[in-house]
């Protein structure tokens, strides 16, 4: 029965209260650990048709007369457009239309970032649109930029409300404290640097618009456009059938679309909006910097009594400030928490979701200080967290779906056990270290979602779903539990998925929500028509339905009958069994979170400030695992990405004009495979019970978290040097080693004066 | 735009200058265009004309790094060089001569910024985004010199040959001055045919990165030895490829805020890269 409920919706880490229709989810749990299809190692089903370049991409896309667009950007940070020319751009060879800041709401004449959209040219060809968007005669009053966070904050430049939090008596908690730790960490901006390109492809037919898009969100797509182009939702039809890649950064649909859209109605003709990758480096969002200031203070037992921070987000020009503070109020069992966060506005590119935003950030503050305290108390680090462990949500008093957290702990033992041995290989100016760090994150996913299924006299299934696989493995992992529910070969399941006018309405596919809101829909719909299929054949075999199930192709019975799966659907020649399934709500009063732990092998090379990281094992609690294969693969991916952030990857900003130097993939660095450590990855596979029909959670962001702070504590096993900012470049290897000398001549200083 | 294919040296040079340029791998050649930085309305192709390969100490100018990076025959320092720079598909198109002309990586001269190297009044790195920047001879334009192969063959002491005069790699290269902003000694229509080497003893090259592989030298050192006399050139440390005369002259950088970092690490690979041969 559909039922209406009112519940909080969680998005990579921000809450809204919504009503929402769900769907009694009443199907019995599939038993723990591998089944017969889930849970398995499988190779993703699209896997050759991607390393053929069969597999369609947005940037693939040719459309007959498609026009090409080239953006007009702002190089000021902060200025007016005092008058602009756009006539020598449409006199221009091969140009179709030209629009600027009179003509659409995303084009600036008061531009707040380098790189904020002024105007759009359609030509031909792209070198066109460029040759024509560069004859553009802006006149441009430039003003002075604000660029420090800090300076921000001081003149009250935010982008929201500052949020305040205090859970018990932060100050009290201080002053019964034996150890106190304080330290100011700065995290860098990086940018997502999708292989493919923010980009759509926009086209109007009759009296409505097709929208090919790069996108993690196709619904929120056609939401949206429709709202901007004030046209019923249904004729909007969005499409992305594979996709090169977002992290959080294609969500919605940017400048490039609506661009796109405006200049497909004026030319009658489909449009391509596409950014360049220096593009890409300015104006497809990032994730934004922050400053933590940090407290963590104990007693002497490594009893947590007080922790507390000041951070600031440089949110950039607009978007929305990340919860940078959420690890610290969420991992330890403290009672007294206090957090301020100041969402700074700049004149800086805005930010976007970025992997799990702020949880990242926030994640290398907390857990480097807390090294930093264990090293105080003389305490084991891993020691110390156990004797924090939070039981519950301490941020409202919420019982965890599932907290495994422990048994992650109990499975790093034996690789942080090697402490010793790793510090032992230590050569010259080679010192190894190990340190690790724990992950919190949301990854629970929600309602609604839907998926509907088919099955064909063959015996064959389709599931369709209008979600999409942002390259993620979505397709198999969905195939593997229709597969399983039906009890039929994966290789008899297809997966339809990628269209809103072909399917119901999907999740978006961010905050590692995927998996978790889409696949208990489809065991729903799978388990629906599989219902129907023993309905059929009871009435076929004069058996009773109870006694009956479908396993490896056949319909079974209780008493040992077997009888092929076609031999009933074949009755029905064109005839389809149609399944539909809906997402269950989540669990009511319950706090649904993924928990994990990595251990890092570091090398530092202390004459040189090279930093090299051997091994990372990961370790991560997010309930049911239904891919074993493509999991990893989400480990993996998380944790490079990881090794970008923490050694490499850092925009660079003109301080003096917020201008961004770093545009191309050679001033821009992303990790090289050479960059790769050994890599293990293991997954506690124990189901939620409390979640859904599958008690998945999600696995995309979670790997990602606790990267830069599992190396900056191996770099202190090592070294004794603490990490302070990222990227660990040389500069701040060697600085952090220098301090570390400087403290350790002040300590025997004064240990020689006593 | 025009490409012209010639067929001798002659015929190349006589079409090289008024606003035509050389092309050979194109790796730096055509990005510099594309972005507006270099203009040229005709392209000579010089792949019939320079030498490409190596026999005995000659190298052809026109021999890709990924020929030197496997050649047992020529000195550590050099092979090494090649092998630790770009990438493989940057090494297969890239030719010796053209990595000796490559410009700066200056992110703002790179962006096309004003900046005094580009003919303008203000060096922008000076008070900006300098991590990359110089330690020596940088009081006009702190510029990092990129090129690996640049550094091995200085400390090589190789000579070149070109169409018009042979010379040695040093004097390539000048530090610009307010008169004249170039940074290597090469006439518009002059190419490099060859490179001579001399045969050290025992030579390395060692380099710091950002990153493992395909990343610009944050500092190299190359190192040669000659009998008794030890030969140690560095990159990425000033506008050129910068020898040094002793070790001691480390102590005499003249870093910016933010590049005292490079000295730290250019002492540390000094000491290694003699201690190596
Ligand atoms: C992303 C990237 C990373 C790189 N990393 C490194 C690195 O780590 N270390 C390093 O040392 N280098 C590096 N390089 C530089 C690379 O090695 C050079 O681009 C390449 O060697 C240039 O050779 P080319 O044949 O392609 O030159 P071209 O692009 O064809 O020419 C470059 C210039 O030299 C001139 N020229 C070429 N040959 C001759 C000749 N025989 N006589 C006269 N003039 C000539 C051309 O007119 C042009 O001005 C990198 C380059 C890129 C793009
Ligand atoms: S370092 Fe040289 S190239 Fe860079 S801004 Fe200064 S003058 Fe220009």
């Amino acid at each position: 029965m559909a039922r209406l409920i009112r519940t909080e919706k969680e998005v990579e880490g921000r809450y809204e209260e919504v009503w929402i229709v769900v769907d009694e989810d009443a199907l019995d749990r599939w038993p723990a650990g591998p089944l017969t299809t889930v849970g398995q190692r499988v190779p993703r089903v699209d896997g050759l048709a991607r390393a053929r370049g069969q597999a369609l991409f947005t940037a693939d896309l040719q459309l007959p007369g498609m026009l090409h667009t080239a953006v007009l950007r702002s190089p000021y940070a902060r200025a007016r457009v005092i008058s602009i020319d756009l006539e020598p751009a449409r006199s221009a060879f091969g140009v179709r239309a030209v629009i600027g800041p009179a003509d659409l709401d995303q084009l600036t004449d008061e531009p707040g970032y380098v790189g904020h959209a002024v105007a759009a040219v359609a030509a031909d060809t792209f070198g066109q649109a460029q040759a024509a968007a560069e004859r553009i005669v802006v006149e441009w009053d430039v003003l002075e930029p604000l660029l420090d966070a800090d300076e921000a904050v001081r003149q009250e430049s935010f982008v929201s409300d500052v949020a305040n939090y205090e859970r018990g008596d932060f100050e009290r908690g201080l002053g019964g404290a034996d150890v106190v730790v304080e330290a100011e960490y700065r995290t860098q901006v990086v940018v997502h640097n999708s292989l493919e390109t923010h980009q759509a492809v926009c086209h109007w037919e009759d009296d409505g618009i097709t929208i090919y898009i790069s996108t993690q969100y196709i619904w929120g797509i056609r939401a949206s456009m429709a709202d901007h182009l004030g046209l019923p939702p249904d004729k909007v039809r969005v499409i992305c059938h594979a996709m090169g890649g977002g992290f959080g950064a294609k969500n919605s649909p940017g400048d490039y679309t609506p661009i796109a859209a405006e200049l497909a109605k004026r030319t009658a003709r489909p449009v391509r909006c596409a950014l360049t990758r220096r593009e890409e480096n300015v104006a497809a969002g990032n994730r934004n910097a922050t400053i933590q200031r940090l407290t963590a203070a104990a007693t002497t037992d490594g009893t947590l009594v007080a922790l507390g921070g000041d951070f600031v987000n440089a949110v950039g020009y607009s978007g929305w400030s990340a919860t940078t503070e959420g690890p610290m109020k969420m991992l330890y069992a403290c009672d007294n928490v206090r957090t301020t966060q100041y969402p700074a506005k700049l004149n800086l590119p805005p930010m976007a979701a970025f992997r799990a935003p702020g949880f990242v950030e926030g994640t290398f503050g907390l857990e480097c200080l807390l090294d930093e305290l264990a090293v105080k108390l003389g305490i084991d680090p891993l020691e110390l967290r156990r004797m924090n462990y939070a039981d519950s949500d301490r941020t409202d008093d919420r019982p965890f779906s599932s907290k495994n957290l422990a048994e992650c702990y109990r499975r790093a033992e034996p690789h942080w056990a090697k402490r010793d041995e790793v510090r032992a290989r230590s050569r010259g100016p080679w010192k190894h270290g190990i340190g690790l760090a724990s992950q919190i994150w949301y990854g629970g996913g929600g309602p609604p979602s839907y998926a509907w299924i088919r099955v064909g006299s063959d015996g064959r299934a389709q599931v369709v779903t209008a979600m999409q696989d942002i390259g993620t493995g979505t397709r198999t992992a969905m195939a593997q539990i229709a597969a399983e529910e039906l009890g039929i070969p994966l290789d008899h399941v297809q997966v339809s998925l990628g269209d809103s006018a072909r399917g119901p309405f999907a999740s978006i596919s961010a905050g590692s929500s995927t998996v978790p809101s889409m696949g208990p829909a489809v065991r729903s719909a799978a388990a629906d028509a599989k219902r129907q299929i023993i309905e059929i054949a009871a009435q076929r075999f004069h058996l009773e339905e109870r006694v009956l199930d479908l396993r490896d192709g056949q319909i079974v019975s209780t008493d040992g009958g077997s009888w092929p799966l076609t031999e009933v659907t074949g009755l029905l020649e064109s005839g389809q069994i149609l399944g539909q399934g809906a997402r269950g709500p989540n669990p009511a009063g319950m706090q649904v979170l993924t928990f994990g732990v990595q251990v890092a092998e570091v090398a530092v090379d202390v004459e040189t400030g090279e930093v090299r990281v051997d091994k990372i094992v990961a370790i991560h609690d997010v309930g049911r695992v239904i891919n074993a294969l493509g999991a990893e693969s989400q480990v993996e991916g998380g944790i490079i990405q990881g090794i970008g952030h923490t050694l490499s990857e850092e925009r660079i900003d003109d301080p003096a004009t917020g201008s961004i130097l770093s545009r191309t993939l050679d001033a821009y660095r992303m990790p090289t495979i050479a960059d790769v450590p050994e890599i293990v990855s293991e997954l506690v596979d124990i189901p939620d019970e409390h979640l859904t029909n599958l008690g998945s959670k999600g696995l995309g962001e979670p790997p990602i978290i606790p990267v830069a702070a599992a190396i900056a504590n191996a770099i202190r096993d090592a070294t004794g040097a603490e990490i302070r900012s990222l990227p660990i470049t040389r500069e701040e290897m060697l600085r952090a080693l220098r301090e570390a000398e400087a403290r350790e001549k002040e300590r025997r200083g004064a240990a020689a004066a006593v | 735009m025009e490409l012209l294919r010639p067929s001798s040296p002659e015929e190349a040079t006589g079409a090289l200058g008024n606003g035509s340029r050389a092309l050979a791998g194109g790796t730096e050649l055509v990005p510099l265009i594309r972005d507006g930085l270099v203009k040229a309305d005709t392209l000579v192709e010089i792949r019939d004309v320079v030498p490409r390969g190596v026999t005995g100490t000659r190298i052809g100018a026109g021999t890709t790094l990924a020929e030197l990076e496997l050649d047992g025959e020529i000195p550590q320092a050099l092979r090494e060089a090649c092998a630790q720079a770009a990438s493989p598909q940057l090494r297969s198109m890239g030719t010796i001569g053209g990595n000796l002309l490559q410009a700066t990586r200056c992110w703002y001269w790179r962006l096309g910024f004003d900046c005094w190297l580009h003919g303008g009044e203000t060096c922008f790195a000076r008070d900006g985004a300098q991590r990359e920047h110089a330690v020596f001879g940088n009081d006009k334009c702190a510029s990092a010199h990129p090129s690996d192969i640049a550094a091995a063959l200085l400390a090589l002491g190789a000579t070149l040959r070109t169409t018009r005069r042979e010379f040695a790699v040093a004097e390539l290269y000048r530090l610009p001055t307010d008169d004249d902003r170039n940074v290597t000694t090469l006439a518009p229509d002059e190419l490099i045919l060859e490179i001579e080497l001399t045969t050290p003893d025992a030579s390395t090259y060692l380099k710091a990165m950002d990153r493992r592989k395909w990343s610009f030298p944050i500092v190299g050192v190359a190192a040669a030895r000659f009998g008794g006399e030890t030969r140690i050139a560095l990159a990425g440390v000033a506008p050129i490829p910068w020898l040094l005369d002793s070790v001691a002259i480390l102590d005499e950088a003249t870093p910016l805020p933010g590049t005292g970092y490079k000295v730290e690490i250019a002492r540390a690979l000094v000491r290694r890269a003699i201690e190596a041969i």
